[in-house]
């Protein structure tokens, strides 16, 4: 049977694939967490989350249940720098936020 | 109830607050302030839990950004407590203040749960049911 040659190279796409892959894998992102607690209305969370993030007023809802139910949410995940600076605006907000490296 | 705050047609919002409400609004707005730069007062740990509590200290940025951006939404809430009308910045201060004041007042009595809340002194409760009024006012106009 005839081989078959590819039209082009491959190998150096299959060196770049595994090393994009590789990147993902090890660089986890942090996560924004806000946290519950007894006083805080609700609707003040929605109003704190639409303004920082610009999220939806159904998405703003969804994170502050899920902040009332499960006690936290995580309510952004990306690179550190910019967890820290929405984790900032939470606080200054008057909420109770953390970063974590996600898991 | 009688809405507290009232967004105009021209954009501005009117503060309906009586004189109680306008002094109980000072007193918070005030304390914030005053906690915000005395690392004595018992709201300052409050207002300056840790970022990542993973690490034992946070980036002096992250945490010189929190400090200034309080400080300012603080300084501005004092600085128009006593106007009748508030641009959309100033009650956003208004409110993150108030909120500041409020979780603030919850952890420095200890009332970490409903249960502890339920229990607490009265006239704590009292001063936390009407800062939730007003906050609850605020965020219906923002």
């Amino acid at each position: 049977m005839a081989s078959v040659k590819p039209l082009r190279d491959t190998s150096t796409d299959t060196t770049t694939a595994v090393t994009t892959d590789t990147t993902v894998l090890t660089e986890r992102p942090w996560n924004v967490v806000v946290w519950d607690d007894p006083v805080t209305p609700m609707k003040v969370v929605v109003v704190i989350f639409k303004r920082i993030f610009g999220y939806s007023d159904n998405k703003c809802t969804q994170l502050m249940m899920t902040v009332h139910h499960d006690g936290r949410a995580v309510v952004w995940s990306g690179e550190v720098e910019r967890a820290q600076s929405y984790c900032v605006k939470l606080q200054v907000a008057g909420l109770l936020a953390t970063i974590e490296k996600d898991s | 109830m009688a809405k507290l705050f009232v967004r105009r047609r021209d954009g501005r919002i009117e503060v309906r607050l009586n004189d109680a409400g306008r002094e109980v609004a000072r007193e918070a707005f005030g304390r914030v302030y005053v906690a915000e730069h005395d690392a004595e007062h018992e709201w300052h740990r409050t207002l300056n839990a840790p970022i990542d509590p993973s690490k034992d200290a946070d980036d002096p940025l992250a945490v010189l950004a929190r400090q200034s951006e309080t400080g300012s939404n603080a300084e501005l809430a004092v600085a128009t407590v006593h106007e009748e009308f508030l641009t959309d910045v100033e009650a956003w201060a208004w409110m993150t203040t108030m909120q500041v004041a409020l979780r603030a007042t919850a952890v420095a009595n200890h009332l970490h749960d409903e249960e502890t809340l339920r229990s607490s002194d009265p006239d704590v409760l009292e001063y936390i049911r009407t800062l939730q009024d007003f906050l609850h006012a605020l965020a219906d106009i923002l």
